[in-house]
């Protein structure tokens, strides 16, 4: 390392240029790449088994009237039980008016049915609106229309070309926040962990700058866990509709976040250094240990609404593909990296303080 | 083992001169279950089980505010000399437990007579109860080594402890919502075992640190 008091060249190492074009990519590519095009609202959502209706689709990030201004669409119930629109019409790049006729017989008999909505155009590619019509049965059916549910299967989808973000329904383009929100996460881990490994080295050392080491790794830390509680809340507030919902990952990052806050509040209240720095290292070694269950083993045995909890999948399946990930992994490596160039900033003003 | 016992024994007799503490603890566990009780007015099963920890949290905290102040410093220093420190440790969790369990029983006693008894499976009560003790006994006590070393002992012990206690809390509370027949078709013995590994980490970790801590 060499003496990190006085560095002796006064250019950037290399791996901080890295940092900083890292996260000047992620953050362009995090705000500027578009999202799929995508199905937000579906007027009326209620029909009646046997009606004719005339849906009015209306899209988002859509450019319907590109190409020869067509469209097909298509209402789901499941399997292979569709029916297809028998006219679309285009009315601007926004929105579609599609006709259906929904047979009076239904294939299996149900209280209510609920329709997945799928459109297709031929440079926006496919999007799909799950439950976009409750459709009740009706009271006396024509028993020969239920033939109509299996004429017609999806075929021909089309996929847009070019670079973007999967639209999901209930994220929308707060899919975004996987790149900031996720990452602080993890940092947070990091820098905690980095943290008790100074104070492990304090504790078989005794050397005074190892603890300054782990307190500015702690200090870094929690500004992160407070970023990503701030970035999770405001998250919870759009897909949850509350800022708090007392889900158990919120609450053990919470404590997560008590427990370091608390070491801090220790050490303001010792005056011997050595004391302070002994009692910290004790304890910040005791918390980490502690946070091993509190975030990894407690909030996957309990029903969560959190991603990777309760059978919610996380990292992986629709949520993540294949565009997100060129983005996702360079934004954790980043964010990580930049948690240790602070942290070490932070250790060195601190150190400056302490000797001089 | 002797030595250790020795240590327990003189704390026990210690505390049994000064009668105060003891009748002390109880009529905190007595109060506060009382105040809860004519709060509420009926405690169904599950809130049986939420009030419990609640109290006994609380109560736990005050019986190890007292672990390391009860003697003076240079009492202390002279135990260092006698003693290894896991020696004066151990005896100190083991008194500790002892107050725990003394508390658990009270406690279980008071809230049984008030409220009534609820539990399906006592035995699985039980159990949890001196697992909780075990674990949290280990606990307070290193956390109180490192309160008692700082200006405001009272005030940290708490803003150090709780958060901590909240891996084991929420382990128990499940168990104790188990034996309430709270929640019937789950598998204890999942929640055992994780219980368990939670308090040989807390024990391990602080068998380890004990002696590094109070070395000053």
């Amino acid at each position: 390392m060499g003496s990190v008091n006085q560095p002796d060249r006064n250019r950037l190492a290399a791996w901080k240029w890295a940092t900083m074009a890292i996260l000047l990519f992620v953050f362009i590519a995090g705000w500027y790449v578009p999202l799929n095009p995508g199905i937000i609202r579906v007027h009326p959502d209620k029909a009646v088994a046997g009606d004719s209706i005339s849906l009015q689709i209306t899209g988002y990030n859509s450019s319907f009237t590109t190409g020869d201004a067509s469209a097909r669409a298509w209402l789901r119930f499941e399997g292979d039980t569709v029916i297809k629109a028998y006219d679309v019409k285009v009315i601007d790049d926004r929105r579609v008016d599609a006709r259906f006729y929904i047979p009076s017989a239904m294939p299996v008999s149900r209280d209510a049915y609920p329709l997945s909505l799928i459109l297709d155009h031929k440079t926006d590619g496919s999007s799909v609106l799950p439950n976009a019509l409750f459709v009740t049965p009706n009271p006396d059916p024509v028993a020969s229309e239920e033939e109509l549910w299996y004429q017609s299967g999806i075929d021909e989808i089309h996929e847009k070309e070019g670079i973007q973000y999967p639209f999901r329904n209930i994220l929308a383009e707060t899919i975004r926040n996987t790149y900031f929100h996720v990452p602080m996460w993890f940092s947070m881990i990091i820098l905690f962990g980095v943290s008790a490994w100074y104070s492990l080295k304090y504790y078989r050392k005794g050397n005074m700058e190892d603890d300054r080491r782990s307190i500015a790794f702690v200090k870094v830390g929690l500004i992160f866990g407070v970023m990503g509680m701030i970035t999770g809340m405001l998250w919870a507030k759009f897909t949850w509709n509350a800022y708090w919902s007392w889900d158990v990952k919120q609450n053990m990052s919470a404590i997560a976040l008590l427990i370091y806050a608390a070491l801090m509040v220790m050490r303001s209240s010792v005056e011997d250094d050595m004391q302070k720095a002994r009692l910290s290292a004790g304890y910040n070694m005791f918390a980490f240990m502690l946070l091993i269950p509190l975030l990894f083993i407690i909030p996957r045995m309990a029903d969560s609404l959190h991603p990777g909890n309760g059978g919610n999948p996380a990292m992986g399946g629709e949520d993540l593909d294949n565009t997100m990930r060129m983005i996702f992994y360079p934004a954790v490596i980043g964010w990580i990296m930049l948690g240790l160039w602070i942290s070490q900033l932070v250790y060195r003003v601190d150190n400056l303080k302490e000797t001089t | 083992m002797n030595r250790i016992w020795n240590l327990v024994s003189t704390e026990a007799r210690i505390e049994l001169r000064e009668r105060y503490a003891l009748t002390g603890l109880l009529l905190y566990v007595v109060s506060a279950s009382f105040i809860v009780f004519s709060i509420w007015r009926q405690l169904p099963a599950r809130e049986w089980g939420l009030t419990f920890w609640v109290i006994f949290l609380f109560c736990s905290l005050m019986a190890a505010l007292k672990t390391f102040s009860r003697e003076s410093e240079s009492r202390y220093f002279y135990y260092y000399t006698l003693y290894h420190p896991l020696e004066l440790f151990v005896s100190k969790v083991v008194y500790n437990l002892g107050l725990l369990l003394f508390i658990f029983l009270m406690l279980w006693l008071v809230l049984t007579v008030m409220a009534g008894n609820h539990f399906q499976r006592p035995g699985w009560f039980l159990t949890t109860g001196v697992m909780a003790c075990i674990g949290l006994s280990f606990l307070l006590t290193l956390i109180s080594s490192i309160a008692i070393k700082t200006q405001q002992n009272a005030s940290l012990t708490s803003v150090l402890a709780l958060p901590l206690m909240i891996p084991i809390l929420i382990n128990v509370l499940r168990l104790t919502s188990y034996s309430l027949g709270a929640s019937p078709d789950e598998n204890p013995w999942n929640e055992m075992s994780l219980l368990t590994s939670n308090i040989s980490l807390v024990a391990g970790m602080s068998l380890w640190l004990f002696p590094y801590l109070w070395r000053s």
